[in-house]
């Protein structure tokens, strides 16, 4: 068991490293990106000791505390005597979290439908043929370049945000869907109906069935197409949100509130991938992933 | 599905099969590798750049007031005062925003940015910077629009688009505070829209009644839809948003003096190319017009709005006189109160400005900003 490691070992396929080495192997990119990012601030700092480029520790901790804890600018500042958890709530971060996690949540409950388009144009030939052409074409349409006219159509607020999210990862997402569904076997669906199915049936309780998992990790591959969606909108026209305040803190280069803010994007994202890989696996313990 | 895997293996079986071949692998894995170094060391800034001559970099993005540079630079104005002085300059084009990041990370030695920005971009993040040329103030190139013939009275609750954080948002509460409505301030709501967006978020959608913004977007949105008007323009808070030109502290100050002869070489072809604009030259006109795809009527449209200081004398006075540190002072408390010099400065006087005269406006150990008249001076002299 306690096999001595050898260099050849590096490049062998038919290896099995030890716990220890999977581990420290597993962080070296994170302690070098650290110690890269530590190096250029502590040179730049040298140089000129209220470089905000590059933030310090100090000044990424000070960001950190007025994001978690102070209200943003715009809001009524709060009375001193607020208590912590009063202080979290009517923080800049979580009013910007609130607002973006609500536009993404949306649009995700929007593109449930879209799934199940994919699915119907698998199952139903005429579903098929009456969809496949359009959403082939549509997939391939740059969604931010449609933005101006969703501005019209749907007003500056909300909704224009949300639409562009769904109709950017919607047609990826139909076209996916499609796709998986129509690797259901055949003879399965005849057997189906040789069981005496409905057509329904058929398409929830055999093609569906089967196909949820792999939809799901499709949604998951699909979430940072979503948020970048979400950044684009709420860059170009917003009141809050996430990006919203990256957009304006890069005005005067407030890197130091940017970073902690893109970590935070970058840990709900995780979670939310997480939680659904986690789902997918309590769900269909019999799914295999490859 | 099946097929492609098992002849990819094929074919790698039967190249290492081979040692003539396997040594070609490697030896191809290894000028892979040398290539690739190759393309990293070029991506890094090159540092050590052989000796003479000095080579300066100007930014410039697209302005009225700053187009000038793409003439200056393609006429041969600004080579023939380089070459004056034995240095080379170089001109490059941005976005305004990339300009200022280009300029703040110090890749840049030059850059063509507004007071404000000047404030709250490089002095605020410590990059000690002098402003060498005072180019022009927009006189009516920013404006407040509105629909339905709403007064500043009734725009609270409105929602506002605009880019915030701008000299847009500056001119929003100046008009504001100058027609006595201070208190309202607090009412006003914000959309922050992105320029490149705005006219189209602004005329496709009736409900959005009120856009701060600049020429050309404002000529722009007036000429499509005539039941917009202007509520406010900059030529009623004259020499509060200054276009100029910054360099670099530093850079000014380098012991074997390239840094100065910089300063007047750009000094020198600014003020000849100027002068061409004022006499209405129609190549300089035309020249200036092409550095933002504008018609050269449109161009000149906005430099109705612009105020351009045409002589070096006339910018050298204004540098020089009272008025620039009463303007300055306005600007600067706008940048404090919203948080625009930073999260940790506690104080206005924190980001100190100096005067030609010596004045400082500020801590005295904290000068981050310096207006210095002496280029537009020696302009003024003839002595260039």
């Amino acid at each position: 068991m306690a096999q001595s490691f050898r260099i050849a070992d590096l490049t062998g396929i038919q290896v099995r490293p030890a716990r220890l080495w999977t581990h420290s192997l597993s962080w070296i990119l994170f302690v070098a990106g650290i110690a890269l990012y530590a190096h250029f601030s502590i040179v730049r700092h040298r140089e000129n000791p209220e470089d905000r480029v590059i933030p310090s520790a100090t000044q990424l901790v000070q960001g950190m505390k007025a994001s978690v804890l102070e209200p943003a600018e715009e809001d009524d500042p709060l009375d001193p005597g607020a208590s912590l958890v009063q202080q979290v709530r009517h923080s800049m971060i979580w009013k910007d979290t609130v607002s973006s996690a609500r536009r993404f949540l949306i649009a995700l409950l929007l593109l449930v439908p879209a799934m199940l388009i994919g699915l119907h144009m698998a199952v139903f030939p005429y579903a098929g043929a009456f969809f496949l052409r359009f959403v082939l074409f549509f997939d391939k349409i740059v969604a931010l370049s449609l933005l101006p006219i969703l501005f019209i159509v749907f007003g500056i607020d909300e909704w224009s945000k949300i639409m562009l999210m769904v109709i950017g990862v919607a047609p990826t997402l139909m076209l996916d869907a499609y796709n998986i569904s129509g690797g259901v076997p055949r003879e399965q669906i005849v057997k189906a109906f040789t069981l005496k199915s409905t057509n329904l049936d058929v398409a929830y309780r055999v093609v569906l069935k089967q196909v949820l998992p792999q939809l799901i990790n499709s949604v998951r591959l699909n979430l940072k197409p979503l948020a970048l969606f979400l950044f684009a909108g709420e860059m170009i026209a917003s009141t809050d949100g996430l990006a919203y305040r990256i957009a304006i803190m890069r005005r005067h280069m407030g890197m130091d509130i940017i970073i902690p803010y893109l970590l935070w994007v970058a840990l709900l994202l995780f979670m939310l991938d997480a939680l659904l890989r986690f789902t997918n696996r309590r769900l269909h313990p019999w799914y295999q992933p490859l | 599905m099946q097929r492609y895997p098992s002849a990819l293996i094929f074919r790698v079986m039967n190249r290492t099969n081979s040692t003539h071949r396997k040594s070609s692998l490697r030896a191809s894995f290894l000028s892979c590798g040398i290539a690739f170094l190759a393309l990293l060391l070029t991506c890094l800034p090159a540092r050590s750049v052989a000796a003479a001559p000095p080579t300066f970099t100007v930014g410039w993005s697209v302005y009225a007031g700053w187009n000038p540079y793409f003439y200056m630079a393609k006429s041969g104005i600004l080579k023939k005062w380089a070459d004056k002085y034995g240095v080379v300059i170089k001109v490059q084009r941005f976005d305004y925003g990339a300009s200022l990041d280009a300029f703040v990370a110090k890749n840049i030695d030059a850059c063509t940015m507004t007071n404000m920005e000047a404030l709250d971009m490089p002095a605020a993040a410590g990059v000690d910077s002098t402003v060498v040329l005072v180019g022009d103030y927009s006189n009516g190139n920013d404006q407040v629009l509105a629909r339905n013939n709403l007064t500043l009275a009734q725009l609270p609750g409105k929602p506002i688009l605009l880019v915030q954080k701008t000299v847009s948002e500056y001119l929003l509460e100046r008009a504001m505070v100058l027609n006595g409505l201070d208190s309202q301030l607090p009412k006003l709501k914000l959309l922050n829209t992105s320029d490149s967006d705005i006219v189209g978020a602004y005329l496709g959608d009736k409900s959005n009644q009120v856009a701060v913004t600049w020429k050309p977007l404002v000529s722009e949105i007036l000429a499509q839809d005539s039941g917009v008007k202007s509520l406010f323009d900059s030529s009623r808070i004259p020499e509060e948003i200054l276009d100029l030109l910054v360099v670099r502290t530093e850079v000014l100050k380098r012991p074997d003096g390239s840094g100065v002869k910089f300063a007047r070489a750009i000094a020198g072809a600014w003020y000849e190319t100027v002068a061409q604009i004022a006499a209405a030259n129609a190549q300089a006109i035309s020249g200036s017009a092409a550095a933002s795809g504008d018609s050269v009527a449109s161009y000149k449209e906005q430099l109705k709005t612009t105020y351009l200081y045409s002589t070096p004398q006339a910018a050298a006075q204004f540098s020089q006189s009272g008025d620039l540190k009463q303007k300055m002072d306005l600007v600067r408390q706008f940048c404090f109160h919203h948080a625009l010099l930073g999260q940790n400065i506690q104080s206005v006087d924190d980001v100190a400005i100096l005067y030609p005269d010596g004045a400082i406006q500020g801590k005295k150990d904290r000068v981050r900003l310096r207006v210095d008249a002496t280029y537009m001076q020696l302009a003024a002299q003839g002595k260039l």
